[in-house]
């Protein structure tokens, strides 16, 4: 049987693709030969995306407490910039500005941002505490990944836009991966460190400051944002999802986002990049839009007040963004654990008030239907959350 | 394991070796030099690519599909047809890619990197390109049949096994050199001095260095006659020494006389020039050039070169000489990686010893052509240049760093076991300090990848 699984998952694996052009998710009539045939090949099947956004977001510059009367003490000269032209959210929340696309996500109340949120993970080291989300264990398992868990529960097929298999979909149910094939330009924060792992290496930090020149890379931002592009990965992501025969679930990352320091403008060029990427699932999914949830999570939160380089540091809790035609957004989940001294964890972090895996749990029992004993396989020893966060009436559900 | 053999196998595996693979460092901790010296085999291929006499087969079978191609071309054009796939598409494309893949996999997989780096040393010391189709199928054997048997061995033997190599005699256009007095000479055509020319300059003595016009044309008709079997079957396919071509007479060259005796007068002078001892300089410095500085020691090309005349040119006496020398081990790293040797280490250190990912293999070829150091493409005879200026250039540090962030997403290990794996607990504070400050694994395999201890050797 499960020779004969990888068998047809091979043929699936013909994946045609170049970069930003027409990708075929399979060879056409593959699945014709399945009983379930049929019932899969209806549109609306649900579809879900998990976006992990790697470095750890700084949630109170994404969706900042305007309304807390901290907040300008802790981080001023971050804040200022974004106060007049940010969305308000109500509830004392505003959206940064640059999220244009999710602040229309919003007012159509398809979007859900949740505040205070953790993942479980009780450090402040990067590649711990993304294991530590990706696999959504207690007790971390590299070799498995919450959303395989979840897809094998389901009985479903997962993609990850990646070239080798993250953890978050590492497990019993093979995942496919798909990747580009195209060299493309680095991060900009990946030559911002070599600039500082060059300085004691003259040859080195001239050429490289030759090679960013003549890319005009420092000077023009846009033009690396273009190419970098999250947005693109999206966009691919999401017509693989929208074929007929596409993955019931797909995992992309982004990275860039442990800003330790200057972050206002490049926060504002990671927003910007993100902002686009919902834009593109958006539009590629098209009307399977309204069966699919979104889902962004980061490792950790940073620290409420700005460091001394005009970034913050790692810190605990961050924000989780729920978003797609299926979910009943429009407002702001969670609770606010408040900003004074005395509220912060350790003095100096947002202090935690949920796990996302609280919330996910809610997403897979009414987007995918899972039972609580299923629950408890993707997730074990957390609580579901008391929430309704599908929209009622959207397609969700079983395959038949 | 004590800290100064630590050093010293760190820099065995990384400047001598093509970067650690595996626990290729904890190996080499022992004793570093035998490490090495243990090495100092002919490296094996995998036959099924093919050796210099099946390019002959292949290169035939080109040639009569492309008379049937003509053939058939003219018909589908009377009748409208589309024409077939090319003879490129369809046998040479295909030949060439093996090689390519296998000339990177090869080094990628190997478990005496030494070897195999004194093996593309040679390789490019001998450097012939893929100009024509016939080029193209026989260039990857002349490392494979001549180079490599002979790596340890006389450099006389490389040198004869390497001239007469149908690649050489091709790309150097010996293949079609007559002496002006010999039979066919006598009737048309005539003397090419080309090859002579590269074979003092370039393969033995260093340019312009004792040898004049006259000793380039003495060799030249030395080794006119020098040339090729291509079809006829009843012969052995490859090097062929053609009386008729071959200009008679005694031949003078560097003030010594060589009757005339065929074949070998070209190849005993030959090996007079692989025993002179402005070859051993050249060669020597110039080994020692491309493994330990730009500028090597003189006291190391001087201890080389007396190897090299006490042997009649031994290489592998000669290796050992440089490896047992003090002054190969000098604590900096000062050559600047090239980009095949920058390619190879970082494929070593994520080589888990699973087959190599071939989607990687292919990005890391076009890599290796967009930096300008194709396999089998240098495009001279003098083959890729080994200066740190050679590589050191703007763009293509940027075209390491585009690489780098394709290949530092496709391993799961993490940074620091990595570099524990490459240089143990040696690397300078601000790299561990930046390596563990990284966002994301990816980022720090592309941050170790790229600082300045992994670029160097």
């Amino acid at each position: 049987m499960a020779d004969k699984n990888r068998k047809k998952l091979d043929r699936r694996s013909l994946l045609k693709a170049t970069a930003g052009t027409f990708i075929a998710w399979h060879s056409p009539g593959v699945l014709s030969d399945s009983a379930s045939a049929s019932a899969k090949k209806l549109v609306g099947r649900p579809k879900l995306v998990w976006v992990i956004l790697r470095g750890g977001m700084d949630s109170l510059q994404a969706i900042f407490p305007q309304s807390d009367p901290h907040l300008i003490s802790h981080r001023k000269p971050l804040v200022a910039p974004l106060k007049d032209s940010a969305f308000d959210l109500g509830a004392g929340f505003a959206l940064h500005p640059a999220l244009q696309e999710f602040s229309s996500l919003y007012e159509q109340k398809q979007f859900l941002p949740v505040i205070a949120t953790e993942s479980g993970a009780k450090t402040r080291s990067h590649f711990y505490a993304q294991d530590m989300l990706e696999s959504g264990l207690a007790d971390v398992d590299i070799e498995s990944g919450w959303l395989n868990r979840a897809v094998e529960a389901y009985q479903g097929e997962s993609l990850a836009i990646a070239h080798t298999l993250p953890i978050g979909l590492r497990g019993k149910q093979r995942a496919k991966t798909w990747y580009p094939d195209v060299l493309r330009p680095a991060k900009e924060d990946l030559y911002e460190r070599l600039q500082i792992l060059y300085k004691d290496d003259q040859l080195l930090s001239e050429r490289l400051a030759e090679g960013l020149k003549n890319r005009n890379l420092l000077g023009d931002m846009e033009k690396v944002k273009r190419r970098n592009s999250f947005a693109s990965l999206a966009g691919s992501c999401a017509t693989i999802l929208a074929d007929r025969d596409g993955p019931d679930c797909a995992m992309l990352e982004m990275s860039g986002w442990d800003t330790h320091q200057n972050q206002v403008g490049h926060l504002d060029r990671q927003f910007k990049e993100l902002d686009s990427g919902i834009a593109k699932l958006r539009e590629n999914l098209a009307e399977q839009w309204d069966q699919t949830v979104v889902i962004m999570t980061t490792e950790f939160g940073r620290t409420v007040a700005v460091n001394g380089t005009g970034g913050t540091d790692h810190g605990t809790a961050s924000a989780m963004f729920i978003a797609g035609g299926a979910v009943a957004g429009g407002r702001v989940q969670g609770k606010w654990p408040g900003l004074a001294k005395s509220d912060l964890f350790e003095g100096r972090d947002l202090m935690p008030t949920s796990d996302t895996r609280q919330w996910i749990r809610a997403i897979l029992s009414q987007h995918w239907k899972l039972s609580s004993a299923q629950l408890d396989y993707v997730f074990p020893s957390v609580k579901t959350m008391d929430a309704q966060l599908i929209r009622l009436g959207s397609k969700s559900g079983k395959i038949a | 394991m004590t800290a100064v053999n630590t050093k010293k196998a760190i820099i065995a595996v990384n400047r001598f070796g093509l970067g650690a693979a595996g626990a290729e460092l904890s190996d080499a901790m022992g004793d570093p030099e035998q490490w090495l010296l243990q090495q100092l085999v002919s490296p094996a291929f995998d036959p099924a690519l093919g050796n210099t006499e099946s390019a002959f087969n292949i290169i035939a079978e080109i040639q009569s599909l492309k008379a049937k191609r003509r053939e058939g071309d003219a018909n589908a054009n009377l009748r409208g047809k589309a024409k077939g796939p090319t003879v490129g598409q369809e046998i040479i494309m295909p030949y060439r890619q093996r090689f390519l893949k296998d000339s990177l996999t090869f080094s990628v997989n190997t478990k005496t990197p030494f070897a195999v780096r004194l093996l593309d040393f040679f390789s490019n010391h001998f450097s012939v390109s893929s100009l024509t189709h016939s080029l193209t199928i026989l260039s990857p054997t002349l490392e494979r049949d001549a180079i490599a048997p002979n790596l340890f061995g006389k450099f006389e033997d490389m040198l004869i096994a390497v001239e007469q190599h149908p690649a050489m005699l091709i790309y150097l256009n010996n293949e079609k050199s007559v002496g002006p007095n010999s039979l066919i000479g006598r009737r048309s055509r005539g003397l090419n001095e080309n090859l002579a020319r590269e074979i003092l300059e370039l393969h033995t003595l260093g340019v312009g260095v004792g040898y004049t016009l006259e000793d380039i044309r003495q060799l030249a008709m030395a080794i006119s006659g020098w040339t090729l079997n291509r079809e006829d079957k009843k012969r052995k396919l490859g090097f062929e020494f053609r009386r008729k071509a071959h200009e008679p007479g005694v031949r003078e060259v560097l003030g010594r006389s060589y009757a005339d005796t065929g074949l070998d007068q070209g190849q005993a002078i030959l090996r007079d020039l692989a025993r002179d001892k402005k070859t051993a300089e050249f060669i020597s410095y110039k080994l020692a050039q491309h493994l330990i500085a730009d500028k090597p020691p003189q006291a190391l090309v001087a201890a080389m070169t007396k190897t090299w005349m006490k042997t009649q040119g031994d290489i592998k006496a000669v290796v050992t000489t440089l490896v047992k020398h003090k002054q190969s081990w000098d604590a900096e790293a000062k050559k600047y990686k090239t980009p095949r040797e920058f390619i190879v280490s970082a494929m070593r250190a994520i080589n888990d010893n699973k087959a190599v990912d071939q989607n990687l293999l292919k990005v890391s070829l076009r890599a290796l052509t967009q930096m300008g150091h194709k396999p089998f493409g240098s495009g001279s005879p003098a083959g890729h240049g080994q200066l740190n200026r050679d590589w050191t250039g703007s763009d293509a540090l940027m075209k390491r760093i585009d690489w780098v962030n394709f290949i530092s997403k496709r391993t799961r290990y993490s940074p620091a076991f990595i570099a524990s794996r490459i240089f143990d607990s040696q690397l300078p504070p601000l790299t561990v300090k930046l390596l563990a400050g990284a966002e994301s694994r990816a980022q720090g395999l592309a941050l170790l990848f790229l600082c300045p201890e992994f670029q160097y050797r």
